[in-house]
């Protein structure tokens, strides 16, 4: 088990030194000074120089990319040129809030969509198959930013059934004012029992997460659904079915195990597309976390900052297939061999 | 253990890393006190109480506050800190001079070269101190020497002294008007030197609000608080109150309005302010704002050296298409100074002439008949007003032979290869950093051995006297000042035909229907002053 994991780790490590330096020239190809992104757009020749001095603008490119990884290294992601502060220090504000945000999209998409998967794999070209791969189908291919909007526009401003924006009423913070451990408002709402704060962020998170789950759960329906109708397939299906089981029982007791390995790794992915899926869903409902930070980045043309998004987004991925491969190694010991 | 409990036992471990690992040890957020911004909403019902506890809510599209420092910031900070901190002076738009803000009179000598500001009594610092001529020099004299990007304004500064308490006197190295400056948006305010907090917890303002919270990547960024010590008083139907809530997305900023979760809604499409006109509870303003859009004409290399041809591209522009098409978000422009500002010059209206600028393209040389002339544009990347007027130039080009390469491009790269003079058109915003005409001809068309923002490269030994000549007009002699801008205007527009001007761009706000006292300035761009709303 330890060489496994050790194993997986030297991988990550190589993937994540991959962005770090495709970060880092992607960031000097992209045109124009990043002087002046920091200097302002009326800057003076004086501050422009001054500006690239600070950030060693002006070394050999080798130089550069050896003091953003010394720096990396240590701690230091940088300066935002548009905020001023420390990198590390802004995307550490905003991340619990996605993690928030696209934590409950997956924790709905997997309670939906391997339920609906088994259901469409067990009534397999029979009407729940056929609603449940056109919901999947549908939900995977609706573009999120207009899925936020039209979501937003009817159940939140039409029907006023969930608020429109926001984390929670920011009116509690001051009657209800929350004590932060884990910087995840809904989970330390949960530990500290404030209930006002709690009930509030879980009627803000539905619409939003809703959204974010849609894609994740449509694949993973379809990808459960595929793969149980393998596994159904397979000759230790047939002898439980000669020894009288039924096929629910087949495919939820037996098929389900082996089945779930694909889908496992799948979570693994989706959870990274869904962090930056969910950028887009952050900015129409108004969500606090690197949504917000990365179009403020872009539009800014803060190199910075995009990079340590790209870095932080690369290091989630790599942690989520990390943890999945181990989880795998959990569920099926042959996982650990491969 | 079984397959299902190991999987479950994993997963429960997984998030308790996971929130270990995002441990935060305890701080409270939201103990500042301030009521958050949905109370707006809910003290709306019942009977209006004389007594306005409601907060007001601003919306912004973007983060709210980047620099604390009074000396320095420079950025979208400016509504925020426009309520916390006051300079000398505030420029009025509709008269199109200052007024009295710390100082409450001030007189100019030697040619403008000497300034005397007579300060207000009994005005405090939010830290307590009280403000005197001492505390204004070292507020002033620390911004210079920040030297951060606005501490510019001050450049004329030669010494300040502190006379008596209540006086504070300006030498100049030259002549400027030091009551403009003094009502700039950025790096005049006059602030207690150690009340200044770089964290946003404190500071050292005199304004009538003042920090009441920040958070930084919150939704509700920061909160301000009525400042009780404010040296104009407080009535009860003032806003005591006000919150900053981040929207970047339009269609939210204007659902929330509608819903009274917001107050003021800082910009809108056109599409969705049309409708916020017709919506109840809901008002709209516009007002005509300091920051034009130039089209800047390569007068030193290339087809556009030949007047000419720029003539020809002056008289190309639809102007009043452009008008109609922006739907309000821009005014067609007359000359180069927007109204409300000294020097601007009414009747400069520019139109479409086809049939001139074709007959103008032949005697230089191009035209229909002649060898197909083409440009290089460069414009703002992600403007959609910009790129609208690129299409029509470009389609009423195309009639008369002449063929546009528009490049839209991020400022800077934009402005990089406009100071390798890479390009035939440079199309760019400019605006002021404070009430005074004269930033568009020093920096955009007086004459530089290397461009900065003279990105029409003009260099013109008459033109750069008579800019030259401004500051000093500006301080002893506004009505010669006028003419003098007036004439420069007719010289680089018409006679050089350097740059096009189409358009003004207006401010669009939408504010809920209950606020009252709403004017906006120009002079300080997208400032909402708090203080004079009511409900």
């Amino acid at each position: 088990m330890w060489r496994y994991l050790l194993r997986r780790l030297g991988q990550a490590l190589l993937v994540v030194a991959g962005v770090v330096t495709l970060t880092f020239v992607i960031m000097r190809l992209v045109p124009g000074d990043p002087a002046v992104a920091f200097a302002g757009p009326k800057a003076s020749p004086e501050e422009l120089a001054a500006a690239r001095a600070r950030f060693g603008l002006d070394d050999p490119l080798p130089v550069q990319l050896w003091n953003y990884v010394r720096d990396l290294v240590t701690g230091d992601w940088g300066t935002s040129l548009h905020t001023r502060r420390p990198v590390r220090e802004d995307l550490m504000t905003a991340f619990p809030a996605s993690l928030e945000l696209v934590g409950t999209a997956l924790i709905l998409a997997i309670a939906v969509g391997i339920p609906i998967g088994v259901l469409a794999a067990r009534y397999k070209t029979k009407f729940p198959d056929l609603g449940v791969r056109v919901g999947s189908m549908l939900a995977v291919s609706v573009p999120v930013f207009w899925l936020a909007l039209a979501v937003q526009t009817v159940f939140a401003s039409n029907l006023g059934w969930f608020p429109v924006a926001g984390e929670y009423d920011g009116a509690l913070d001051t009657t209800s004012p929350l004590t932060l451990w884990t910087n995840i408002t809904i989970v330390d709402a949960l530990i500290t029992g404030n209930w006002p704060i709690f009930t509030s962020t879980l009627q803000h998170l539905v619409l939003p997460a809703l959204v974010v789950a849609a894609y994740p759960a449509g694949v993973i329906a379809q990808l459960t659904r595929a793969a149980l109708i393998e596994e159904a397939g397979q000759d230790h299906a047939r002898l439980e079915r000669a020894l009288g089981f039924s096929e629910s029982k087949i495919l939820t007791r037996f098929a389900l195990r082996a089945a779930l390995n694909p889908v496992l790794s799948l979570i693994a992915l989706v959870f990274a597309y869904a962090m930056v899926n969910g950028f887009l869903v952050e900015a129409v409902f108004n969500w606090p976390g690197l949504g917000r930070y990365a179009v403020d980045s872009i539009r800014s043309l803060d190199t910075p900052a995009i990079a340590g998004i790209t870095l932080m987004i690369a290091i989630v991925y790599v942690l989520s297939n990390l943890a999945v491969d181990l989880l795998q190694g959990v569920v099926d010991p042959r996982a650990r061999a491969r | 253990m079984h397959w299902h409990k190991r999987l479950a036992v994993a997963g429960v471990a997984g998030a308790v890393a996971l929130t270990a690992s995002a441990c935060a040890g305890g701080q409270v957020r939201g103990a500042g006190g301030t009521p958050g911004p949905s109370e707006s909403a809910a003290a709306t019902g019942g009977a209006a109480p004389k007594q306005n506890d409601a907060t007001f809510v601003y919306s912004p599209n973007l983060g709210v506050v980047t620099d604390w420092d009074p000396a320095t910031s420079y950025s979208n900070e400016i509504v925020a800190m426009s309520n916390i901190y006051e300079g000398l002076t505030r420029y009025n738009a509709e008269t199109k001079k200052p007024e009295p803000r710390l100082a409450t009179e001030w007189s100019s000598a030697k040619d403008g070269k000497e300034w005397t500001f007579k300060l207000r009594q009994g005005v405090k610092f939010h830290t307590g101190k009280p403000l005197d001529a001492e505390a204004a020099k070292k507020a002033i004299e620390r911004t210079i020497k920040m030297n951060g990007g606005p501490a510019y304004i001050w450049s004329a500064v030669d010494t300040i002294e502190a006379v008596d308490p209540a006086t504070l006197k300006f030498t100049l190295k030259y002549a400027t008007p030091l009551d403009l400056v003094s009502s700039a948006g950025y790096a005049a305010y006059i602030y207690d030197v150690d009340g200044v907090d770089k964290d946003g917890k404190k500071d050292g303002g005199t304004g009538p609000y003042t920090i009441d919270q920040w958070q930084k990547g919150k939704e509700t960024e920061l909160t301000l608080k009525a400042y009780e010590g404010y040296w104009g008083g407080w009535k009860p139907e003032q806003y005591k109150k006000v919150a900053f809530r981040v929207t970047p997305q339009l269609t939210t900023a204007w659902q929330l309005l509608q819903r009274g979760e917001v107050n003021f809604v800082q910009r809108l499409n056109p599409q969705l302010f049309e409708q916020a006109g017709m919506t109840q509870g809901v008002q709209v303003k516009q007002t005509p704002s300091f920051q034009n859009l130039l089209v800047l004409f390569n007068t030193e290399s290339g087809p556009t050296k030949s007047a000419e041809v720029r003539q020809a591209l002056q008289l190309a522009i639809d102007y009043d298409g452009l008008a109609a098409a922006l739907k309000g978000a821009g005014v067609k422009s007359s000359g180069l100074v927007p109204q409300g500002l000294l020097g601007h010059v009414a009747g400069m209206e520019p139109k479409q002439d086809l049939a001139k600028a074709q007959e103008l393209l032949q005697s230089a040389g191009y035209g229909p008949d002649n060898e197909e002339l083409k440009l290089k544009l460069t414009y703002a990347q992600g403007d959609d007003d910009q790129k609208l007027l690129v299409t029509l130039l470009s389609s009423a080009l195309k009639n008369v032979n002449v063929a546009v390469e528009a490049k839209p491009m991020a400022w800077e790269a934009q402005w990089d290869l406009g100071k390798k003079k890479g390009q035939d058109v440079f199309v760019m915003y400019w605006y002021p950093d404070y009430a005074d005409a004269y930033s568009w001809f020093l920096n955009v068309f007086r004459s530089k051995d290397q461009p900065e923002f003279n990105l029409s490269y003009l260099k013109d030994a008459e033109i750069d006297k008579a800019i030259d000549s401004l500051p000093e007009l500006t301080a002893t002699d506004q009505l010669k000042a006028d003419q003098v801008y007036a004439d420069l205007q007719k010289k680089i527009i018409q006679e050089k035909a350097a740059v096009a001007v189409p358009y003004v761009q207006t401010y669009q706000r939408a504010l809920t229907a209950d606020v009252k006292g709403y004017v906006d300035n120009p002079a300080y761009p997208n400032v909402v002053f708090f203080y004079d709303l009511s409900r």
